[in-house]
């Protein structure tokens, strides 16, 4: 599945929103100590009470159990919103043509959010968000970047626990808008990430569909969490519309869903003394339209299995965290729907993370991303038309792979001090070892794997 | 294809009208409610890192099960009033205990009392010997009386003074280095000096030992 995403533009109120944030960061720097988000308001608790070393949005065995039980643990808090904030610096190593490059080598404010989180009642509870994305997309006339807001993750829970000294059940139901956002354990899809920029290199062309879905598709799912061993999860998905359209708001559609797609999850869990471990498999089905615009002709379907594994070890003043996850990809059809040349094709994406966190407040992760599959021209075009009218064929610098593979590997060291437990300053290096299929001159224009090479900055905050 | 999202909706609409409905105070993980019974809060709150049973499998927790009574009472009381102010404290117990009444408190200290106590964990010979004679005859030369004056003969605890037997280690350490560093538990004042001259190794060497053994 290659990644697509972009937003439409809106005017906004970009340069006051970019204001109000950067004062509302520095409020936060200078008065972290009084700042803690909905949740940590609403159960009176410290954010690393659940999330792990204070390592968002990873969780702790507990903040396991507050989301399972549908967030619903504490008092209904009165204002149940947070605000979130990033503030980056990026820089790619090789910024050359400078036009694929937009906003390199410059520190600004990047996104924005605002949740509504928290209880409702005793069984019902939030999480939702919505992301003001300052640099959504640039005016092709005027080149100027428009701000834009969109629906970010949703996850409205009902559940109940069951729980006697010898027997704990926990049940629910969730309606979400992305495969695996319902998950607890940070090697799931839509958790096992790093804050994200935009901007520059960080990440290979393709991923897998199940990973591609956010935001886009509304989707209601089953679990039950049995004595703190057997996670099981099943859920349907379809493309966001009608009375769901709130869920996909100001987002463009990517990957237009055909019909119901199921989502499963089982995770096997263990606790003992400061250690903890998960083994879990995942998988899902998805038949995607060729036009992300139009819910018709044939369409490509994706067959994606997942096996993940995290193991923590909590105790103070240590957090250690590794983490695993692959995914295997099968599509087939591409060819006839005309997005791909074969008639089947695999992708395989594997992602590895080590992290470990003093005090809470100074960490240190190194992760390694590796995607591999079967070339396709379709897929992972290397060559465009000249444009001359000639029909000659020319390299796509930058972003095409001449050998029409998606074989893309990179480390990913990061430091990061957390001055107060709501705010997080970090550096991130993003190595690439391959690109595009090659480690030298992948794209046919020259370009190697190494130029991508990317320095990550920023400052993030919540409150 | 309208008509059927509209159904759509007004049935989930209706389904979650109806499980709001059924919200249960006896599955109330509510931190505000009075009428929830004690034996409730224990299962739904309390359990989450002190287990079903009062030993929890974190040493970032402390076992509860077999406590006395009337030390659970003072703790609670503490974090309540925010007299006990350690870290752990703050981060924890300060928000799930705000809204306790004098009852729950009660009913919660009686449901753990009468817990059986964890089983012990065994240590290193060299330590948990160090450990023992620490305990049963203290250190003269540093004017650290013996343990065992206040805590009992096994460890059992006695009124505001805790079980000590079975407790995991870790805990144990950081709450002697509590004593002897901070003001922050101010009902156990009386530990501070107690703690005063122990050194790291003499510390761990007593939570080892008292980890190690179970009545």
């Amino acid at each position: 599945m290659i990644i697509s995403s972009c937003y439409p533009s809106s005017s906004s109120f970009r340069k006051i929103s970019s204001l109000a944030i950067t004062i509302l960061l520095s409020l936060l720097l200078c008065n972290g100590a009084l700042a803690v988000p909905t949740f940590a308001r609403q159960t009176g608790q410290s954010c690393l009470a659940c999330h792990a070393g204070g390592q968002y949005p990873e969780l702790t065995p507990y903040g396991r159990l507050f989301k399972l039980t549908g967030y619903t643990l504490g008092e209904r808090p009165v204002i149940p919103l947070s605000v979130m904030g990033v503030a980056s610096y990026t820089k790619t190593i090789n910024a050359d043509p400078s036009a694929d490059f937009p906003k390199n080598a410059v520190a600004l404010f990047q996104t924005g959010s605002v949740f509504l989180a928290g209880k409702i009642s005793d069984n019902i509870g939030l999480f939702s968000q919505v992301t003001y994305d300052n640099y959504s997309q640039q005016n092709a006339d005027t080149n100027e970047w428009v701000g834009h807001s969109h629906s970010d993750n949703f996850d409205l829970r009902y559940a109940d626990r069951f729980i006697q000294p010898d027997n704990d059940v926990i049940v629910g139901l969730s309606l979400n808008n992305n495969p695996s956002v319902t998950d607890v354990w940070g090697t799931a899809p839509a958790w096992m990430q790093y804050v994200p920029t935009k901007f520059g290199y960080t990440g290979a062309s393709a991923a897998p569909v199940v990973s591609q879905l956010g935001q886009q598709v509304a989707g209601l799912g089953a679990y039950v969490f049995w004595n703190k061993t057997i996670y099981a999860e099943m859920s349907l998905y379809q493309t966001a519309k009608n009375a769901f359209s709130f869920l996909k708001a100001g987002n463009d559609i990517s990957n237009r869903l055909s019909g119901t797609s199921p989502y499963w999850r089982l995770a096997l869990n263990k606790e003992w003394g400061p250690h903890n471990i998960m083994a879990g498999l995942f998988g899902m089905n998805a038949n995607v339209y060729p036009d992300p615009t139009m819910a018709s002709g044939p369409t490509t379907h994706y067959r994606d299995r997942g096996i993940d594994a995290q193991y923590q070890y909590l105790l103070d003043p240590d957090t250690v965290t590794l983490q695993f996850s692959y995914i295997k990809e099968d599509s087939s059809g591409g060819d006839i729907a005309g997005t791909a040349s074969n008639s089947s094709n695999t992708l395989k994406q594997l992602k590895l993370k080590a992290s470990y966190i003093y005090r809470a407040k100074y960490g240190a992760s190194l992760g390694y991303l590796q995607t591999t599959g079967s070339s396709d021209s379709g897929l992972y075009p290397g060559l465009q038309d000249d444009g001359t009218g000639t029909g000659n064929m020319i390299p796509i610098p930058g972003s095409g792979s001449i050998t029409n593979n998606p074989d893309t590997r990179a480390w990913i060291p990061e430091l990061f001090w957390e001055p107060v437990q709501n705010a997080r300053i970090g550096m991130q290096y993003y190595k690439f070892n391959r690109f595009n299929g090659a480690a030298n001159n992948y794209d046919g224009a020259g370009r190697n794997a190494r130029d991508n090479n990317t320095l990550f900055v920023y400052i993030w905050a919540a409150y | 294809m309208k008509l059927r999202s509209a159904h759509l909706t007004h049935s989930m609409l209706a389904l979650v009208v109806l499980l709001a409905a059924c919200t249960s105070p006896e599955r109330s993980r509510s931190l505000l409610t009075t009428n929830v019974a004690a034996s409730t809060i224990a299962m739904q709150l309390c359990s989450n890192c002190h287990g079903m049973k009062g030993i929890s499998d974190s040493p970032n927790f402390p076992n509860l099960a077999a406590q006395p009574e009337a030390y659970l009472i003072s703790q609670l009381q503490g974090f309540r009033g925010h007299t006990r102010s350690d870290k752990d404290g703050y981060d924890y117990m300060w928000g799930i205990t705000a809204n306790l009444n004098d009852e729950q408190i009660a009913g919660l200290a009686r449901y753990y009392s009468e817990q059986a106590p964890a089983s012990r964990k065994p240590g290193s010979d060299t330590k948990v010997s160090a450990g023992k004679v620490i305990y049963e005859q203290g250190i003269a030369a540093q004017s650290v009386p013996a343990c065992i004056s206040c805590h009992g003969e096994h460890a059992e605890g006695n009124q505001t003074f805790p079980r000590l037997a079975g407790q995991h280690s870790e805990y144990l350490k950081k709450q002697l280095t509590v004593f002897q560093l901070t003001n922050q538990r101010p009902d156990g004042a009386v530990m501070k000096a107690i703690t005063h001259s122990l050194s790291p190794k003499d510390m761990e060497n007593i939570a080892d030992y008292l980890q190690s053994i179970s009545p």
